[in-house]
């Protein structure tokens, strides 16, 4: 070390000091139980983001897609098992989830410059916000529908007979949750007309 | 000239008189609902599938007074039904957005009862 850097001063020059006066152990406990906490904070942070009460904090999402998401079997149902905003719209493991809510960020840009911000605004975007959230959904295999449900976990039994061919029908096909469950927790989308309903004249 | 435009007079005021009853009903809405509740799954428009074509439906309930009111408790009681290979199975109860909302579902009544033959 020469003499003209030893004499530098300030925080990078402490930083980057060894320590004379902590042992080595200490410094090592100290930053062991401090990255717990940290971490521990950042991910009940992020926890708190993935809330109903977070989701429906913008009236963008509690005046159209949760007034109608109240109405559906994922939010009130016989068995009383719900299914929050952050089980269908956020993946559950962390390196996707991650990512999910990096892209999420874009959407607090739009909150900023009132893209959806009436009505009439949310209806006219409704279908191309929809498409987008098909793909993604598509494209994971419908990962988040499948934290719960399973074709092999479908009774012929206790399914109807229609629904049950049809799921078989579609997991010999490859074919994936969302490819024919579209707008179960909200509204379609104006004009939208399901895959596999062939198109007649009227 | 005069009769002309008399007559067109008499034509365009018994065309909105015909028009009129059919503007209560809402055909995007009804549409709308079909398709939330996924009855093109099984109903064709005019083709029968495993249930029956709308067309057949509304040509079974032509000139009743109570079909309107048929096809709502078709729609909503969950009954026993046969499909095309001869089963049966519960038809599957439809619903609106708020639940039970029985103008939604009259005007779907309504569409599927208007269904004509091409």
């Amino acid at each position: 070390m020469t003499t003209q850097e030893s004499g530098k001063q300030g925080l990078w020059a402490t930083l980057r000091k060894p320590s004379a006066k902590y042992s080595l152990l200490g410094l090592l406990v100290v930053g062991f139980f401090s990255g717990i906490i940290f971490w521990g904070g950042f991910n009940t942070g992020m926890e708190a983001t993935n809330t109903m009460a977070f989701c429906t904090g913008c009236h963008e999402m509690k005046d159209n897609v949760y007034e109608e998401y109240k109405y559906t079997i994922h939010y009130s149902n016989r068995t009383g098992v719900r299914a929050t905003c952050s089980d269908c719209h956020v993946p559950k493991d962390w390196t996707h989830k991650i990512i999910r809510k990096i892209q999420a960020t874009k959407e607090v840009y739009g909150k900023i410059t009132g893209v959806i911000d009436t009505k009439e605004k949310f209806e006219a975007h409704r279908l191309a916000m929809a498409e987008r959230e098909w793909a993604r959904m598509k494209a994971t295999n419908s990962i988040e529908c499948r934290n719960c449900h399973d074709f092999e976990a479908m009774s012929p039994e206790l399914q109807k007979k229609t629904p049950y061919k049809k799921h078989m029908e579609a997991k010999a096909a490859g074919q994936t949750c969302i490819e024919c469950h579209q707008g179960i927790a909200h509204r379609l989308p104006k004009g939208f007309k399901k895959p596999g309903t062939e198109e007649e004249e009227e | 000239m005069k009769q002309l435009t008399f007559a067109a007079a008499v034509a365009a005021i018994s065309l909105t008189g015909f028009a009129a009853p059919a503007l209560a009903l809402d055909v995007e809405a009804a549409k709308g609902l079909a398709e939330q509740n996924n009855c093109m799954q099984c109903h064709g428009l005019r083709k029968d599938k495993d249930g029956p074509a709308f067309l057949t439906t509304a040509d079974k309930y032509r000139g009743k007074a109570n079909a309107v009111d048929e096809v709502v408790k078709h729609m909503t009681s969950g009954k026993k039904v046969k499909l095309a290979d001869g089963t049966q199975e519960e038809h599957k109860i439809a619903k609106t957005m708020p639940p039970n909302d029985a103008k939604q579902l009259k005007n779907l009544a309504e569409y599927i009862l208007s269904i004509q033959p091409k």
